[in-house]
Order: structure tokens, then sequence, then C-alpha cells
């Protein structure tokens, strides 16, 4: 199976990219200047990712509200037209099918953006057209993110956090998002694929530097984000991964809520908690972790933190396990000391010298 | 990719310089490209014995993990100690600051087993 391209292939190309495969799609992991220096400028100034990867479904009409309210875990009752939400689909054991924002356009009309590789899971739970290969997803991140963005398009850098609007663009209509997943303030823009090439080289020449895959989990990581697949996914329900905010027990029903109550009854037997570690030594995804010569959990994610200069890890651990909790992680035959802290991680900055 | 003329080579994309007694031993510039960013080096300690194709190290980018193998058998002599504090040297200086460690050899002539700079640049030509 051939791998699906971006709108914004050429671009990466001409900017040197290297490109990988990534959920059946082949995106840039990193420019000439590097992961390292990308999450930097993500932290400090701004940077633009090509997300187009992300699936776009969108459903309108009468009923379509009731629908999403009956599927998903999150509460629409809470937001309205022109906002987003951060959302999950789960299957009738609780596991997180996938994690989802929706993008609430107006009245009766919903874009809900999938993980690349579970656009077709939640077109089978929902329906709605996959409109994915219209447009690209455009995402500005940073501290000035939004002043880059006002450089080129003022109505689009405007957006609430968590808020969602059209904005034309040369005449183009485009919606923005005031959303990411980087823990940094910034905006995703929709933008149609004919457009969108215009479109990143403008952000790009207003100030942002293109950032790829590598630093887009670095920064998610460090933030304390889950990624489908790592802290979600089979087996794994959101009361497990620490998103009970994400499930509106008060609903009366959701896809996998009879399941989900039964586990909040009996508790959780693991949670996810994020691990420091002493060194730049890195725990990575599937290593174990061990208290007292004993396995108590394992790994789902681990990288290098750019901003602490450490190894940092998201794991799931015992439940009673509490904050400083010497864990010791297995990496590859050798023990690597880590503590238990609350991510995120990058605002441990400052509070942790080594 | 730059493969410095007077290098000795290794399929495993590591470079040899042959010097009074012994060898240094890096990687090079294509690994390091491919690698990325590089955040942790694991060295080999000083005194130990190795025979070529030992594991004597560790490199981790914020992608991947490889293995550093021992070109050459020997003891290692010395060890860039800068790069635990500094292990970008790695990316931005592969064939000169970001040497990893000595060897002092005890069969020079596995030297001469090592790919020379022409058929190192044929195998990484893409």
């Amino acid at each position: 199976m051939s791998l699906r391209q971006s709108p914004l292939r050429a671009e990466h190309e001409e900017l040197g990219a290297k490109l990988v495969e990534f959920g059946g799609w082949e995106m840039p992991l990193s420019y000439p200047t590097g992961t390292l220096a990308e999450h930097l400028t993500c932290r400090r100034a701004a940077v633009v990712f090509d997300v187009s990867h992300l699936g776009t479904v969108l459903l309108a009409g009468a009923g379509t509200y009731e629908l999403l309210q009956e599927t998903f875990t999150n509460d629409l009752s809470k937001i309205g037209p022109g906002r987003a939400q951060y959302t999950h689909l789960l299957d009738e054991s609780g596991s997180v099918v996938d994690d989802c924002i929706i993008w609430w356009l107006n009245e009766a009309t919903f874009e809900v953006m999938p993980n690349a590789s579970n656009t077709a899971s939640v077109r089978d739970a929902i329906g709605g057209e996959d409109t994915t290969a219209t447009r690209a997803i455009i995402a500005v991140q940073g501290p000035t993110a939004r002043e880059v963005v006002a450089r080129i398009a003022p109505d689009a850098a405007a957006v609430a956090h968590f808020g969602v609007a059209r904005f034309a663009y040369h005449g183009v209509e485009c919606v923005v998002a005031g959303t990411g997943y980087t823990g940094e303030d910034g905006v995703e823009c929709a933008v149609p694929a004919g457009a969108a090439p215009g479109f990143f080289r403008d952000v790009v020449a207003a100030g942002a530097i293109p950032a790829g895959l590598g630093a887009r989990d670095t920064l998610r990581l460090e933030a304390g984000l889950p990624l489908h697949g790592h802290e979600l996914g089979p087996g794994i329900t959101p009361v497990q991964a620490g998103l009970n905010w994400v499930v509106a027990w008060n609903k009366p029903a959701f896809r996998g809520k009879t399941a989900l109550e039964a586990e909040r009854a009996a508790g959780i037997t693991r949670r996810l908690r994020g691990l420091l570690s002493a060194s730049r030594r890195v725990p990575r995804a599937k290593d174990r972790c061990l208290v007292g010569g004993t396995e108590v959990g394992v790994v789902t994610s681990g990288n290098f933190s750019p901003v602490l200069e450490r190894g940092i890890a998201l794991a799931f651990l015992p439940p009673g396990i509490a904050d400083g909790s010497e864990v010791e992680v297995d990496v590859r035959g050798s023990a690597v000391s880590t503590s238990v802290v609350k991510p995120p991680f990058e605002r441990l900055a400052g509070l942790t010298p080594h | 990719m730059n493969a410095p003329e007077e290098l000795h080579y290794t399929p495993d994309h590591e470079w040899v310089r042959a010097e009074e007694g012994g060898a240094r031993i890096g990687i090079t510039d294509f690994a390091q490209d491919a690698l990325g960013d590089v955040v942790y080096v694991q060295l080999p300690t000083v005194g130990t014995t190795v025979a070529k194709g030992d594991t004597i190290g560790e490199i981790e980018s914020t992608k991947s993990v490889s293995e550093v193998y021992a070109p050459l058998s020997g003891e290692i002599v010395a060890v860039n100690s800068d790069l635990a504090a500094a292990p970008q040297h790695l990316n931005e200086d592969p064939y000169g600051e970001g040497w990893i460690c000595a060897i002092a050899a005890s069969a020079p002539d596995e030297l001469e087993s090592l790919l020379n700079a022409e058929k190192y640049r044929e195998l990484t030509a893409t």
C-alpha cells in the first residue's frame, strides 16, 4: 500500500525534511534544524507543524448533536457552536478506540478529528463524510504563535483558546481552532489543499520555523499528553490514563459507560504516571518498572526532555504509589533511577537542579 | 555525506583513525545524520579488553538507540568524557570533537579489513 501524502509534500522536500511513515502517511520527522532546536523553539517562540495526517470527519444535520453525545465520553452541552472539545471514543469494554478533538462549527455542523490510523474506526462508529484529503491542517504553536499568525491572518490569530472560527485567506475559506498538542498556546488551521502550500510558506516567512513529528512527540511527552497506541488503546480506559475529566459521568449514556462505571466502582489497578530520570538516560516504551527489585509497571512512552535535559517517561504504575517515589527502569538491561512526578514535565524546569 | 579520505570505515558506519599505537574511533557523518539529535552516549570503560565486533557503547537520539561496536580488537585506552555533558558533538563534529574512544590495537592487521573512504562512500550512496 502506498503512503498517503500531505498537500505540503513539495514544501517539505524543498525545506530538506526527513520524511517517515506515520499512521499510513509519509510526513516530516524533522527539518535540517533538528528535533531539539525545533522543540526548544516551540517552547520559546513559534514553530509550524504539518499535521494533515489527522483525520477530518464532517457530520451535519438534525440528530448529529445527539449522535455525538451518545457516542463520545465528553459532554458537548458544556460548550456550544464555535468551540472545540477533546473527547474519547470507547468500545463496550471501556478501552479507548480513539481520542479526538471535535470542532463545533455551527448549530448542526461538526468536524471530528481522529488520529490518522483511527479515522476508519471513528467513521464506523459515527458515519459522516471523510474530508481529510480536501485540506491540510497547519498547526502554529508556541508563545509567539499568535503574533506570527497575526502578521498574515489576523482573524485566525484572534481565535479564543479552544475556540473555532472560519476565516478567509486571500479569499479562500479556512477554519481555525485554538488547539494544539504541545503544551503551548497556538492555533490549528484547516486550509483547503490548493491554498495550503501558500499558507504554509507565508507562516514560515512570518517567523515560525517548521517542526516535524520528532519534536511533536517530545513536546507532547514533555507536556504529559497521551498518544493513542501508547497511553491510550486496547485494554486502556480513560480512568487508567488519568483522564477522568474527559468522561461526563452524568450523561445518561455513552459507549463504554457501563464498563467504565464498573471499573470506577471496583477501583483501578494501574494509573498513568510521570517518571523523571536522574540522568540523561532515556526510558523507552515497554521498558519494565521496578520497585525494590519487584516489577510494578511498564513505560508507555519515554524520551529526552530538551527543557530538563533529562530522560522522561509516562508509565503505568500501581495507583497507590506516591509522587517522589523512586522507581527503577530496566533500560535494555541497565537500571536507570527515576522518580515519580506529576506532568507536565516542563513545569519542573528550575525546580530540579542536576 | 562527508567521509574524510584518510580514515578507515566499517559497514556499521563507524570511522577509525590510525594513530601511534592504536586507533581513535567514532561514528560517521552519515550515521549522525541518520540518528538525528544525539542526547546520550554510553562510553566504554578505560582498561576494558575488547574483541572486534563487541558492543562497547550506546548512542541515544530523540529518535532511536544504536550500539557502538569495536571496529578492532584491543584495549580501550581513552574515552571522550566530554560527551557526557555535550553529546551534541557527535552531530556537530563527528570526525573531531565527537570522537568516542581510543583503542590500543592487539591485532593491527584488522585495520586492513576495514573499508577505505571510497568504498564507504559507495556503501552510503543513495
